[in-house]
């Protein structure tokens, strides 16, 4: 592995370590809603650690197993993983996606109720990697890796945006069904009671006649 | 010779690059923000915990997208164990720590009070580091900064680039707000389209069942008796 992409993985558990994180039972599973737009590619970061740090863990070898759901609850991609690596796909389909999270450990654990630490850090849009903010390095350098960041949020953000945009237009569209919805309901509900009372006085009529009381 | 003085580069690349990243995100800049929905299954509690340091300011918000009800209880607790926070049965909420401890921060979301619906809740994080919003962006510290190309002060550029980017962060977190507010509303006017559909379809069986009823009960009370006014 090049030294780069040594240098990259461990600025990431560094960054990793000051970021949020949740409690995970073994074999339990934790899912996390995020809402992706279609042809997004998403990358997520996360470390698995024991819930105390200087307690041993019994089943040293902890994984992770990574199962994406696109918006049908189709499964996207399902991968294991060792307790620190990152995970990227790209969704085909706009819509809420769901990330779940399961421990299991290669050895078979008596003690079922031990809690482990999933640290996670989920980033969507392509960043560009900053190689190794080199001292030597040209300020030029410098100057375009910045301005390609500033580039690739703000294409994130237009993105976003956009996806937004065409959200509102499926909310404008239900809004307009519930109102046709209502207002036919309506109708019929009125013209129905109309027919049955007349149907009913038609009925009561015949039946008093036959019956000769009137 | 020529190997050892190559490892050794290498080595002070890799030191150069991990004193650097102490300071630096992934970004670059000081702040973190962080995002989460999750669905919080009926009768359970979930906690979150962040790690901060110390005199860093945390905002933290909060929204419920959907469940019947729309609420759901909160409790921030401090890395001591201070309860700094403890709302009950609210739809939504923002609170500011304005210096943190050294610790982890722990983010618990109630949901025991409801038996039988699961709530999806939706909640940023957002951290401004203190300590390192006036040292600013490392990798720019060694520039010359007299150093000026034409008009233009590679000071001011700094500056500008970070201001963007500072704006920029702000939009995303807005915009991530906004598709919560968005997805809740959007879930709630589905409800609403359901709920129209079978209550007026119930209600037409119900008028019809209840006009039959009343031809045949009628009927069936001058068949029985056979009573005959004359």
């Amino acid at each position: 592995m090049s030294l780069q992409g040594i240098g990259f993985l461990f600025q990431c558990y560094l960054v990793l370590a000051a970021a949020m994180y949740f409690d995970l039972g073994e074999q339990e599973q934790k899912c996390i809603i995020e809402e992706i737009p279609e042809d997004m590619l998403v990358t997520g970061y996360f470390l698995l650690e024991p819930w105390e740090m200087n307690a041993l863990s019994h089943s040293p070898h902890l994984g992770v197993t990574v199962t994406v759901r696109d918006p049908n609850h189709e499964v996207l991609m399902s991968k294991r993983y060792g307790k620190f690596s990152k995970f990227t796909f790209t969704s085909h389909a706009s819509g809420q996606h769901y990330l779940c999270f399961q421990t299991n450990s290669t050895r078979f654990s008596v003690f079922a109720g031990e809690r482990l630490k999933l640290h996670l850090d989920v980033q969507m849009g392509e960043h560009s990697i900053d190689p190794v903010p080199d001292k030597t390095k040209d300020n030029m350098k410098n100057l375009e890796n910045s301005l390609r960041h500033l580039v690739d949020q703000m294409i994130f953000i237009t993105r976003q945006q956009e996806y937004q945009r065409e959200k509102e237009e499926v909310f404008r569209q239900i809004g307009d069904n519930t109102n046709s919805k209502v207002l036919w309901w309506a109708m019929v509900q009125t013209s129905v009671l109309l027919t049955v009372g007349f149907w009913q006085m038609k009925r009561l009529k015949d039946f008093f006649i036959a019956k000769k009381l009137v | 010779m020529g190997c050892e003085w190559r490892m050794m580069s290498a080595g002070l690349c890799l030191l150069t690059s991990l004193i650097l990243t102490v300071d630096l995100t992934l970004g670059f800049g000081p702040n973190k923000d962080m995002q989460f929905t999750f669905l919080l299954s009926a009768g359970s509690t979930e906690c979150f915990y962040q790690t901060t340091a110390r005199s860093d300011s945390m905002e933290v918000g909060y929204q419920v997208i959907a469940g019947s009800g729309l609420d759901v209880g909160f409790a921030l607790i401090s890395p001591t164990g201070y309860r700094l926070v403890s709302d009950f049965r609210r739809s939504d909420g923002i609170h500011m720590v304005d210096s943190t401890e050294d610790g982890d921060y722990r983010l618990c979301f109630d949901n025991s009070f409801s038996k039988l619906s699961e709530k999806m809740v939706f909640f940023e994080v957002n951290i401004n580091s203190e300590s390192s919003s006036v040292g600013g962006s490392n990798e720019w510290e060694n520039m010359a900064i007299t150093e000026s190309m034409g008009e233009y002060n590679m000071e001011d550029i700094r500056a500008q680039m970070d201001s963007v980017y500072q704006h920029l962060e702000r939009s995303r977190q807005i915009l991530a707000v906004l598709r919560a507010l968005e997805a809740r509303d959007r879930y709630l006017l589905e409800d609403n389209l359901w709920r129209v559909s079978f209550w007026s379809c119930l209600s037409l069986l119900v008028m019809l069942f209840v006009a039959v009823t009343q031809i045949y009960t009628l009927k069936r009370l001058f068949a029985d008796t056979k009573r005959v006014c004359t």
